[in-house]
């Protein structure tokens, strides 16, 4: 789908909403940012109070003049944003990064959602209903009360199974046990913990399943020019630099930015090399 | 008094003159933080900038480091990216040909490990279209003096300045690190080797720790500090500097507000450079070039150029004669 340019809007926060504990639901108005965002899609904000970098957090719902966040409390600037007044004024720079593509009508897709990673399915459930897709979804988290936006999801899927790692809600499961034990969707969707996406991703390419993923990393200018926000991708891989290899380096991949290049990759471009625990 | 100098209904002229280029304002985007521009360009008009500074190019492609690269720090934002870049041979192909249209003027950028690369790179980017002068990123660690960087060492600066130099015809910057005992030796070999500016300040070399990995928040170990918090140590090295070279200095280092260009060009700065306040603010530029049009009407001078060096009295005595000095400086304390 062809995306529309960011713009730089100022917003107004609307109404703010602790849904779990440390989980926040801000609903903001943003006109141009509610008109133009695409699932998987980001705001860039500038939280009063904080410095240097704006900070990233994903669309969760758009419609109208309205768009909403749904995020976790994560350091000084998600406390701080928590904090605000409503009618509070906020910069956004929106919307940014790609998004999830869509399969061919009567197609079916299989959204799997680990914890806070739920937030890119709101949209994308509608944009696949829109295309007459038929959606199911897998959305897992540690506890019951961490399971938000699930009741706004389940109004958009077909079909939603939950799971808990303390069976406070559905089954004693991980999401990738739901998906193993689904059947073979023609798409994957995954957003949610490192671990998980690498767990979905090797399904995947073992099933023979297309399988995208939005990731996460810190982001500095949240723009593409600082390239601080890096993935490893396969050599070739479309969203890749395309810069020749580097002589005298034996790392044989290439890196591509998450914030710009993604956040969405097919799980068959991500590498994911060994890091230190 | 003529309306030019009372600046009543007229505005103030905000070019300058960089040596041997001038450009319609001041500011300056700061090479690794642009890009090649066209990132910030979908959301600014970036001709609010009266230059680009590109992302420094290294002769081979370089992938760069591991992550993570980012560390958000008080007031500041350590970086280690290692570098990434294309090499001097994509870039000429693949991306030099668009800056011919580019909405502002561009500054090449060079960093390299021995004074061979900075030569081979400088000489193969003199001349291409849109380009107004060649930056030399000289605070990259020299592989020829075990890994030392170059911009510490005073013979090291004059030897790789002076070798680009004989090579190359398009003004050359010397971009210089603050990450020494005393700054004046640096710009002045830089100086005397034939740049035809400096810039500084470079990242200040830093560190933070992630305590819950017991480990270095950088892949990379170590990084540079820019933001906010480097703005004096900036400041403070542009007043040193603008005391001991005639050259003109591009002042950078944690300029996020007009008001923070103002002073450094007061400090002795001819030229702003903006980096990771474009982060925070995409509109700095356009912002900061009416504080800057502000702030010369008030003093009701004619130019901006009136700002470099008014709160530093040695930066006049070191390029003028006390009979002889601008009448904006003369009374300078």
């Amino acid at each position: 789908m062809a995306l529309e340019a960011p713009t730089i809007e100022t917003t107004t926060l609307i109404s703010r909403e602790q849904v779990a504990p440390g989980f926040w639901f801000l609903r903001l108005r943003g006109r141009e940012i509610a008109r133009r965002t695409r699932s998987a899609q980001y705001v860039a904000i500038d939280v009063p109070g904080t410095a240097v970098a704006r900070l990233p957090l994903g669309v969760w719902t758009a419609h109208g003049d309205e768009f909403s966040l749904l995020f976790r409390e994560w350091g000084e600037r998600t406390r701080k944003l928590a904090g605000l007044a409503e009618g509070t004024e906020l910069s956004c720079v929106g919307p940014l990064g790609n998004t999830f593509g869509t399969p061919g009508r009567g197609a079916s897709a299989l959204i799997v959602a680990g914890g806070i990673g739920i937030v890119p399915f709101w949209l994308l459930a509608r944009e696949l209903r829109q295309a007459k897709v038929r959606v199911s979804a897998a959305f897992g988290a540690r506890t019951k009360a961490m399971l938000v936006g699930a009741e706004q999801l389940r109004r958009e899927v077909d079909d939603l199974r939950l799971c808990t790692d303390d069976a406070t809600e559905g089954e004693r499961a991980t999401v990738l046990d739901l998906v193993r034990a689904a059947s073979k969707p023609d798409v994957l969707y995954g957003c949610g913990p490192a671990g998980m996406l690498r767990a979905l991703s090797e399904h995947a390419v073992r099933t023979g399943t297309a399988c995208e993923i939005s990731m996460e990393e810190t982001f500095g200018c949240s723009m593409g020019t600082c390239w601080g926000c890096v993935v490893p991708v396969r050599r070739g891989a479309p969203q890749g630099t395309g810069y020749p290899a580097s002589p005298r380096d034996s790392r044989n991949y290439d890196f591509a930015r998450v914030c710009v290049d993604g956040t969405v990759f097919s799980a068959r471009d991500v590498l994911w090399l060994e890091k230190p625990a | 008094m003529s309306p030019a100098r009372d600046g009543a209904g007229t505005k103030p002229d905000l070019s300058v003159d960089i040596g041997r280029f001038t450009l319609a304002t001041p500011l300056i985007a700061a090479s690794g933080c642009y890009n090649r521009g066209a990132e910030f360009a979908r959301i600014v008009d970036v001709g609010a900038y009266g230059a680009i500074t590109l992302k420094s190019i290294t002769r081979d492609p370089r992938l760069g480091n591991a992550m993570p690269r980012i560390a958000l720090t008080p007031s500041g934002m350590l970086n280690a990216i290692g570098l990434q870049g294309p090499g001097i041979e994509y870039f000429i192909e693949h991306e030099a040909p668009k800056f011919a249209d580019a909405p502002t003027k561009i500054i090449g950028s060079v960093a390299g490990f021995t004074i061979g690369e900075f030569v081979e790179v400088a000489a193969r980017m003199d001349g291409l279209p849109g380009l107004v002068a060649i930056e030399l990123d000289v605070s990259c660690p020299n592989v020829d003096s075990e890994g030392e960087c170059f911009a510490v060492d005073p013979r090291a600066t004059d030897a790789v300045v002076a070798a680009v130099r004989r090579r190359v015809r398009l003004p050359i910057i010397a971009k210089l690190t603050p990450n020494v005992t005393d700054i004046r030796p640096i710009a002045r070999a830089a100086e005397e080797a034939g740049a035809d500016a400096i810039s500084l300040i470079n990242t200040l070399r830093g560190m933070a720790i992630d305590i819950e990995h017991a480990r270095s928040a950088l892949a990379n170990g170590t990084g540079g500090l820019s933001g906010p918090a480097i703005r004096p140590v900036a400041v403070y090295q542009v007043w040193e500097a603008a005391q001991t070279v005639k050259i003109p200095i591009i002042g950078m280092g944690g300029v996020e507000s007009g008001s923070d260009a103002i002073e450094m060009m007061m400090a002795g700065a001819s030229a702003v450079g903006i980096g990771t306040a474009n982060f925070r603010d995409p509109l700095i530029a356009a912002r900061a070039n009416e504080a800057l049009a502000a702030e010369t009407t008030r003093r009701r001078f004619a130019s901006v150029r009136a700002l470099t060096g008014l709160a530093n009295p040695g930066f006049a005595a070191a390029r003028w004669p006390a009979d002889r000095r601008p009448s904006h400086v003369s009374s300078t304390r």
